[in-house]
């Protein structure tokens, strides 16, 4: 039933937001493709991370080798290959590192999967460097800006569905049973190597599609600018601040952030960070299950009155 | 000879400072749990205490360490107040610990790197300090870098010592391997946690103290050595302070030796290869039995 | 005599120097009810530790209804049928009893089947333990005696062949170890499902059980009738010194 309900929403959310390439000014269109860019990796990030607890930094990596497959295809693979492409070379890339770290918990885990990002951008960018002798790649003759954001429309929405689908799904019942106690899933019958590297080659799927969606908005793709550690961190703290353990909570934080980045980002830059550092400080300390346990304790206080 | 010697050396140098900034952060992930991501930001905040101190007041970088080492205490002791201690005492679980700390580390990382840039800008800053070569069975190095390697190894060995043979140095390994039983036998937590936590922040802010003698310094000089460090404790097994000094130095040669044989844009590479390398193949340290 | 449903032969288990487990052979048949007892640190929760595939032994084979799963990981073990509890209870904190239920039976338990479907409502199960009203409730905030309950229902909802209990006594009163005890004496008679039962109130299992085994150092002292056990020399030496006298045993 609720997987209807998030369906359902689903498809009038698109219906709504089809339309506005023709509708609203640039400045808007391009915040709302901002939005739903960080409704896809947040979303996409918490079905994973949220569900399991393997906090994984990878977001920026997997963003980054999406962006990477459109550049290098740019000019011979048309956009509707690159980008579904891009998310395929990424959930290989997530299942290939997931089958060696994913017996990996807690810190580690987070440390190696930043670090494993990290390798990926040196080697491209030393590969680059080497082999093509460029430092970035000049993307010319986009496609049209109503091409790009109706495909990530399609993605962000994509990925709520599957985090809904999964959620009422066994196998979203195995990632919660990792989540809350691997050792007993084990004795239960759930495979959970299988299960972990499943899940962490779905989300990543999505943050490569993004990347590769969004990559053409960009006119020159340098490692630094698309594996920018910046995209990983910030889908963290969206998915965390609204509740990783739920599908509504980084929707909507997602929204809040991406409106308040794009509006104070550019004007004050170091301030916004330092405010949004001191932000995630706060969170963690005093509200470690995001703004929908906020949701959840008020409910549970209605229903008990 | 002189080549090879200068080689190895160059890489001995910068492999102390690695151990430095290392400890710290192995001390209090081997006793806290707590994984502070934003550890180089205080190495950084470090250099650039030493920075002004020479530029503004002309005070000697060496004499003006101990000042750096007290006010990073200092800091790490607020910070350690003000963050980690709650984290300590409302998370049910160890993971979670982890977790949340590797989080508050990555804002703490936004707040301090952002507030740096706000006061200080982006532009490199530097002083000339003992930057006269010396000349040493004909290999040649200036003296600033000598003395950051002497000072950094000497700081180590300082703190390998007090681990080792002072009550508080036994409290705190007591601690690392038995929480419960040290607190049993009367190992009061309120008073040790702080305590090294701050001692962490102190041994980053000297190594930033030592740095800002031989490099230039920006707000951003933190986070590679962070990333550097956890490498360090991977190599040298979570908890030891001997095996980081031997990781710390055994990768500034592995790095050294690997940018001049191979290229200098391959330094990260090496490094992350490294990493990646020990973590799944001994990811109890290379020095661990 | 049937086949053994779960053998274990000869399995050692060792921390560094230390053997938790020393070749120990075990033969448990369709419909048994076997106990498994021993002083502290005699081994059986390592022994438990290695019958469901949670440690791998050192050395020894390991087969569940005929096929060697010696090495395989825990997951193999529950889909050929071996359920589990835990000394500390070990719940999904997060999800409602029922679903704690509704756990095993979506994976271990999707592939077998049980001689009859009594057990196959996760409501039904929770019914039987005496945990009906508590369906809707997160397991982490049951009590910790009825947290080990509802670790039996998830685990008979994988329907096993053969159940391994790791304390069932520890916290309950006296009315819902009997009712449990019944549960478990049900299970066996309908379903012909083996139960191993490790408890540390010896007298207790000594009233429920038809076969005794006694670990002591990681090696297996005794194996058989309940009385002739507690007589046995090698078992009272090992008891010497516990807080059950050898007396109480057969009593």
């Amino acid at each position: 039933m609720r997987l209807a309900t998030a369906l359902a929403a689903c498809a009038i959310a698109g219906l709504v937001l089809a339309p506005a390439p023709w509708l609203v000014s640039d400045f808007a269109l391009s915040l709302t493709l901002s939005c739903l860019m960080y409704v896809g990796l947040a979303v996409s990030w918490a079905m994973f991370s949220g569900a399991t607890n393997y906090l994984s930094l990878a977001t920026a990596a997997f963003f980054g080798i999406g962006a990477y497959v459109t550049a290098w295809g740019h000019g011979t693979l048309p956009y509707a290959v690159a980008v579904p492409l891009g998310g395929l070379a990424a959930a290989l890339f997530a299942a290939a590192i997931g089958a060696a770290v994913l017996h990996l918990r807690g810190a580690y885990f987070a440390v190696i999967t930043f670090g494993l990002g990290e390798l990926v951008r040196h080697a491209i960018t030393y590969g680059e460097k080497t082999w093509a002798r460029t430092v970035g790649r000049v993307i010319s003759d986009p496609p049209a800006t109503e091409t790009v954001y109706l495909v990530v429309l399609a993605l962000a929405l994509a990925a709520v569905a599957t985090a809904a689908a999964v959620r009422a799904s066994r196998f979203g019942l195995a990632l919660a049973g990792v989540g809350s106690d691997e050792e007993r899933a084990r004795t239960l019958g759930v495979n959970t190597r299988l299960v972990k590297t499943g899940g962490f080659a779905l989300a990543a799927f999505f943050a490569g599609a993004l990347g590769a969606a969004v990559a053409v908005r960009w006119t020159y793709i340098e490692p630094a600018s698309v594996f920018n550690p910046f995209i990983g961190f910030q889908t963290v703290l969206i998915a965390m601040v609204g509740g990783a353990h739920t599908l509504a909570g980084p929707i909507a934080s997602a929204v809040v952030f991406s409106v308040l980045t794009e509006l104070l980002r550019l004007q004050f830059p170091y301030a916004y960070l330092i405010v949004l550092g001191a932000l995630l400080i706060l969170l963690v300390l005093y509200l470690p299950g995001g703004l929908a346990s906020l949701l959840e304790r008020w409910k549970w206080r209605q229903r008990h009155a | 000879m002189g080549f090879w010697l200068e080689l190895i050396a160059s890489g001995l140098i910068t492999g102390g400072i690695y151990a430095l900034v290392a400890i710290g952060l192995n001390l209090q992930y081997g006793l806290m749990r707590i994984m502070n991501i934003s550890h180089g930001e205080f190495l950084m905040l470090g250099a650039y205490l030493t920075w002004l101190a020479h530029t503004f007041a002309g005070v000697n970088p060496l004499a003006f360490l101990p000042v750096v080492a007290l006010a990073l205490f200092g800091a790490g002791l607020l910070v350690y107040r003000l963050c980690f201690r709650r984290i300590a005492r409302t998370s049910p679980a160890v993971e979670l610990i982890e977790a949340r700390s590797l989080l508050v580390g990555f804002g703490l990382m936004y707040l301090v790197q952002n507030a740096a840039y706000l006061v200080w800008g982006a532009d490199l800053r530097g002083y000339s300090f003992l930057a006269e070569p010396v000349e040493i069975m004909g290999a040649r190095f200036t003296g600033n870098r000598l003395a950051a390697f002497g000072f950094a190894v000497a700081a180590s060995l300082f703190l390998i010592a007090v681990l080792r043979w002072t009550l508080v140095g036994k409290a705190v390994r007591a601690m690392m391997q038995s929480p419960a039983g040290a607190q049993l036998v009367g190992i009061d937590t309120a008073v040790l946690h702080p305590v090294v936590f701050g001692a962490g922040l102190a041994l980053a802010g000297v190594a930033g103290g030592l740095l800002s003698m031989v490099y230039e310094i920006t707000p951003a000089m933190g986070e590679p050595y962070t990333v550097t460090a956890l490498i360090v404790i991977t190599l040298g097994g979570l908890g030891s302070a001997a095996g980081c000094l031997a990781g710390g130095l055994l990768l500034g040669v592995v790095e050294a030796l690997g940018m001049h044989f191979t290229s200098p844009s391959l330094k990260m590479l090496l490094s992350y290869a490294v990493f990646i390398a020990v973590l799944l193949a001994r990811p109890k340290g290379l020095f661990a039995r | 005599m049937p086949e053994p449903v779960l053998s274990a032969r000869a399995v050692t288990v060792r921390f560094g120097g230390l053997v938790a487990c020393d070749g120990v052979d075990l033969d448990v048949r369709a419909g048994e009810l076997v106990g498994l007892i021993g002083p502290n640190g005699a081994g059986k929760t390592t022994f438990f530790h290695a019958l469901s595939g949670v440690l791998a032994p050192d050395a020894g084979r390991l087969i569940v209804g005929g096929a060697d799963l010696t090495g395989r990981p825990a997951h193999v073990f529950a889909r050929h049928g071996v359920a589990r509890t835990f000394q500390t209870p070990r719940v999904f904190r997060d999800m409602t009893a029922l679903e704690n239920v509704r756990f095993g039976m979506e994976f271990a338990g999707r592939s077998r089947v049980h001689a009859h479907d009594a057990f196959d409502d996760p409501q039904a199960i929770l019914g039987f333990l005496g945990l009906g009203e508590a369906a809707a409730v997160p397991a982490g905030a049951l009590t910790p005696a009825r947290q080990r309950l509802l670790e039996i229902g998830m685990a008979l909802a994988a329907r096993p062949r053969v159940l391994l209990l790791d304390e069932v006594a520890a916290g309950l009163t006296h009315a819902e170890l009997e009712a449990s005890a019944a549960l478990i004496r049900r299970v066996r008679d309908e379903l012909g499902v083996a139960v191993v039962w490790i408890e540390h109130a010896v007298r207790v299992l000594m009233d429920q059980v038809e076969r005794v085994a006694v670990l002591h150092q990681g090696r297996k002292i005794a194996d058989g009738d309940p009385r002739a056990v507690a007589r046995d020399p090698a078992v009272v030496e090992a008891y010497l010194g516990e807080e059950i006298e050898p007396q109480r045993l057969a009593a």
